[in-house]
């Protein structure tokens, strides 16, 4: 993991992990994106629930793109910045099939795709781009100040 | 996390302890599983629950799904703060029979 001051004004914290696909690796990232959000501003429950967005995005990468493979690559670029927090995750497994994604009814009791669900319903934006270099996963969560 | 079983009664109490995510969740699959057939009802503490993801709500979730084809009841208790925010976010709080003690969970429904 590598932490910098950004030279951009719009972000004044990034963070950048490189791990290997394990979920081992994913509470040391929860501590990291918990922290990055409560810098930025939000409260504990909102907190929680980005937190659990970015766990989800790359369980789902650890799950479908490398289909429980221990031993591939997934690189997490995170940008926290005055009032927003962007997340960028990158893999070269399997492109997610974006026709099946989020297509899970609210309140129901079927087992699969809750974690889409979650990211989809937490972040303000998300995109899934399959490139020369690997899937990208972009989601980004702005803050909305009260007064 | 960590898992563990006591009888109260006739009931099968489960307390789950930490966090129950992508690497974790299959232990307390494993262990609801093989609770089941062998007790009326099966109860899961989930009070001391720091974290649980999809992969925990889902287990939760094939466990209810097994138990509604057997003489048997599944019952979650003392929701921490993270499970009733993922609980929330995921709109599943009114699948399963939710109550606040040990003692409303071992109360017959």
């Amino acid at each position: 993991m590598s932490t910098q001051g950004a030279a951009s004004t719009d972000f004044s914290i990034q963070v950048t992990f490189e791990m290997l696909s394990q979920a081992c690796c994913l509470p040391i990232v929860r501590a990291t994106v918990a922290q990055l959000a409560a810098t930025v501003g939000w409260t504990e429950s909102e907190t929680r629930c980005i937190t659990m967005a970015v766990d989800e995005a790359l369980a789902n990468v650890i799950r479908h793109a490398y289909h429980g493979r221990t031993d591939a690559l997934i690189q997490m670029h995170c940008r926290a910045g005055e009032d927003q927090l962007e997340i960028r995750i990158r893999d070269t497994g399997d492109a997610p099939d974006i026709s099946r994604i989020c297509a899970r009814e609210v309140g129901c009791d079927r087992i699969g795709g809750l974690g889409t669900h979650i990211i989809r319903d937490v972040m303000d934006t998300v995109s899934y781009e399959s490139r020369q270099d690997g899937n990208w996963f972009t989601a980004v969560k702005r803050l909305r100040r009260q007064g | 996390m960590t898992i563990s079983v006591r009888e109260s009664g006739t009931a099968q109490v489960v307390e789950v302890e930490g966090d129950v995510d992508l690497g974790t969740s299959p232990n307390l699959r494993r262990t609801l599983f093989d609770l089941m057939n062998k007790t009326p009802k099966l109860a899961v503490n989930l009070q001391k629950v720091r974290y649980i993801d999809s992969s925990g709500i889902a287990t939760l979730i094939e466990v209810l799904k097994s138990t509604q084809r057997l003489p048997m009841e599944f019952v979650l208790f003392g929701l921490s703060p993270a499970v009733q925010n993922a609980f929330r976010l995921t709109h599943v709080n009114r699948i399963f029979r939710i109550v606040d003690t040990e003692e409303q969970a071992l109360t017959p429904a």
